[in-house]
């Protein structure tokens, strides 16, 4: 499954700001985060307290990714 | 350029100089959130803000809509600038008004909470002593 994965703010530390990313044996929203904390263990706990969003939609833990879907990982809002 | 967003800009915020003309508006409030020189006990010489451009729009666009659906409001409007903002800078306006000033202030801090709270803007600080950090924000549901 192919998706495009977005970074934002401190998570760009770790990950590019926007890559494309093959992934095998990835269904759902779970999945995705624990791949990602395989790849980058000292992001766990910005990981942990990020949403994520397919298709701009905010998702859950549960929730499906698609193939070609677009991802993002949203780190605590700090606008205002 | 985000400009093409209508509650995202680059563009620097200028304070509204007339209200909207609405003849049953008889409360109007105003909230800006400027840059202030200290965080954390650290001196601040500027920020940048970045958003998820598409998203931040569509997520103050619903928000404003649900505050519509919440007070009997004659008019809302927010908007959020992004990029290199110096102190004293308009970060962001948010604009209510309504017949009477109760729904103007109610639905006011309804909008700007929600929007610290929940649309994926995000502030890096950028400190006198040349260091910078992106703010850690709100993971918790809590008031302030």
């Amino acid at each position: 499954m192919k998706i495009q994965l977005l970074s934002f703010a401190a998570l760009k530390e770790f990950f590019p700001s926007k890559q494309d990313l093959s992934l095998e044996g990835i269904n759902t929203v779970s999945d995705l985060k624990s791949y990602l904390l395989g790849l980058k263990p000292d992001a766990e706990k910005l990981i942990k307290i990020s949403r994520i969003s397919v298709n701009q939609t905010i998702a859950k833990d549960s929730d499906l990714i698609t193939e070609g879907a677009i991802v993002a990982l949203l780190p605590p809002s700090s606008g205002g | 350029m985000d400009t093409k967003y209508k509650h995202i800009t680059e563009e620097k915020l200028d304070l509204p100089s007339q209200f909207p003309p609405l003849p049953s508006m008889g409360g109007y409030v105003l909230f800006a959130g400027i840059v202030r020189d200290i965080n954390e006990g650290r001196q601040v010489t500027h920020l940048e803000y970045e958003a998820y451009s598409e998203m931040a729009n569509q997520m103050i666009a619903t928000i404003i809509k649900d505050a519509f659906q919440n007070w009997d409001l004659e008019f809302a409007d927010c908007i959020h600038r992004l990029g290199k903002l110096g102190l004293g800078d308009v970060a962001v306006i948010v604009n209510t008004g309504a017949v009477h000033r109760d729904e103007a202030y109610k639905a006011n801090r309804y909008i700007i909470d929600r929007v610290k709270h929940e649309v994926p803007i995000w502030k890096k600080e950028y400190y006198v002593d040349g260091s910078s950090e992106w703010s850690k924000g709100c993971a918790h549901d809590h008031q302030h």
